[in-house]
């Protein structure tokens, strides 16, 4: 996990120095803005789908905290 | 009878919430859908869910959600019993209240799950806040999961396991056009893990496997979402996994989507997908294995995913129903090097009030 554990430090490090040089203005947000542009803006869909793939693979996770899943076998 | 109690609670706690529409002017959503899926295996599995969220003033809201699970399956696994087929059915219920603060938002919620060998019990808090003029978003999250799986085909022998899950995510526009997600997720699993419904053959006898109790997951996620010229959007996701049981993985997605006209937006994604076996997994067992499984999913392999989408949200609403409403189709095709197929289509209904 070691090597998992420092590549997650260097993407919060690179994108936490990205920070600073983020200028969008609000005027300048219109694609931003737009649904194709959001992550997971169809949460029950990103729900059902995250549920079937996990009942087919052994790994799970990586895009918020989970409920109690579920016995599909 | 359970079951059928829930479903009453479900559909109450949904009208209860729709009744009070009106109240208050605010932004509210109901969303319907429906997915099917089908895999070589013969399982059929019909879902239809109804989510909806609700402002209950201009600073809260409230979702609430209720889904079935309609399982028609000949599995491999149930086959060996049941050369006919077998029949289930998965209820999900659950609700979340969000609050904003300032530029934080904090949300509390619950789920639960009943299945006729399988139960669960999950509190769900999250939080987020946006710093830089709103070009970036930190969020973090906590869940914590009591489940009750039985052993299959006895309805008494209720086992107990119990998962604690965390997650942190940073959310960046980099452009106008970019925007760039990065999260780590931790999971710990303590308790019966075991699939009770796969036997593995241990000494030319096929056994219910043994898992190990413990079980810690940890992901990392990096997402990106690039604006291009004429309409058109990338998105494009990885995802790296490690557990303590030796399972490495891979998923990585790339979707492309256009918008046609006006009312049509029209989705192309693949998502590939890998991962190594768990330490104990053998094709077979002799002697005295401490742990050994017949889980599919937990065997060396890989897969491919593609789907198509289309969504119509005509400016003036879809045929008589309120302006913003959207109909989505989706049909996506998975194969993996087993030679497992599985094919799910969904419809998909979404409409403010």
């Amino acid at each position: 996990m070691t090597r998992c554990g420092s590549l997650l430090l260097v993407l919060f490090v690179a994108t936490a120095s990205l920070a600073g040089c983020a200028t969008v203005q609000p005027w300048q947000r219109g694609r931003l803005a737009d649904r194709c542009m959001q992550f997971d803006p169809d949460t029950g869909r990103v729900t059902y789908m995250t549920h079937w793939q996990e009942s087919r693979e052994g790994s799970s996770g990586g895009f918020g905290v989970q409920g109690g899943g579920c016995g599909c076998k | 009878m359970g079951a059928n109690r829930h479903l009453r609670l479900g559909i109450f706690a949904i009208a209860a919430l729709g009744a009070s529409v009106g109240l208050i002017r605010a932004q509210n959503d109901i969303s319907l859908q429906f997915h099917a899926f089908q895999d070589t295996r013969g399982v059929t599995v019909l879902t239809p869910d109804v989510d909806l969220t609700r402002d209950l003033t201009d600073r809260s809201s409230l979702r609430v959600k209720f889904g079935v699970d309609a399982i028609t399956s000949a599995s491999d696994s149930c086959v060996r019993c049941h050369p006919g087929g077998e029949h289930d059915r998965r209820i999900t219920g659950s609700a979340a209240f969000t609050q904003k603060v300032g530029a934080a938002r904090f949300s509390i919620g619950g789920e639960i799950g009943d299945e006729h060998w399988y139960g669960s019990t999950a509190l769900i808090a999250s939080a987020s806040r946006d710093f830089n003029g709103a070009n970036t978003t930190v969020a973090g999250g906590f869940s914590y999961a009591i489940n009750h799986p039985v052993r299959h085909p006895s309805d008494d022998q209720i086992e107990r396991n119990t998962a604690k899950d965390g997650y942190v995510s940073l959310t960046q526009t980099l452009s106008p056009t970019t925007a760039l997600q990065v999260g780590y997720e931790i999971a710990r699993i303590d308790g019966f893990q075991t699939n009770v419904f796969l036997r593995a053959q241990v000494n030319d006898e096929l056994l219910v496997g043994n898992h190990p109790d413990t079980r810690t997951r940890h992901t990392i996620m990096a997402r990106v979402r690039q604006a291009l010229p004429a309409d058109t959007f990338l998105e494009a996701d990885y995802r790296r996994y490690h557990d303590t049981w030796a399972i490495d993985s891979n998923a990585l997605t790339l979707g492309l989507s256009h918008r046609f006209s006006a009312p049509f937006l029209a989705s192309v994604g693949y998502r590939y997908y890998d991962q190594s076996g768990v330490f104990f997994y053998q094709p077979s067992y002799i002697g005295s294995p401490q742990y050994f499984t017949a889980d599919f999913r937990l065997i060396p392999f890989g897969s491919g995913l593609y789907s198509g989408r289309l969504e119509f949200s005509p400016k003036n609403g879809v045929v008589g129903l309120a302006p913003g409403s959207a109909l989505t189709l989706e049909y996506e095709r998975y194969r993996a090097d087993t030679g497992f197929q599985a094919a799910i289509f969904s419809a998909g209904l979404r409409i403010p009030f």
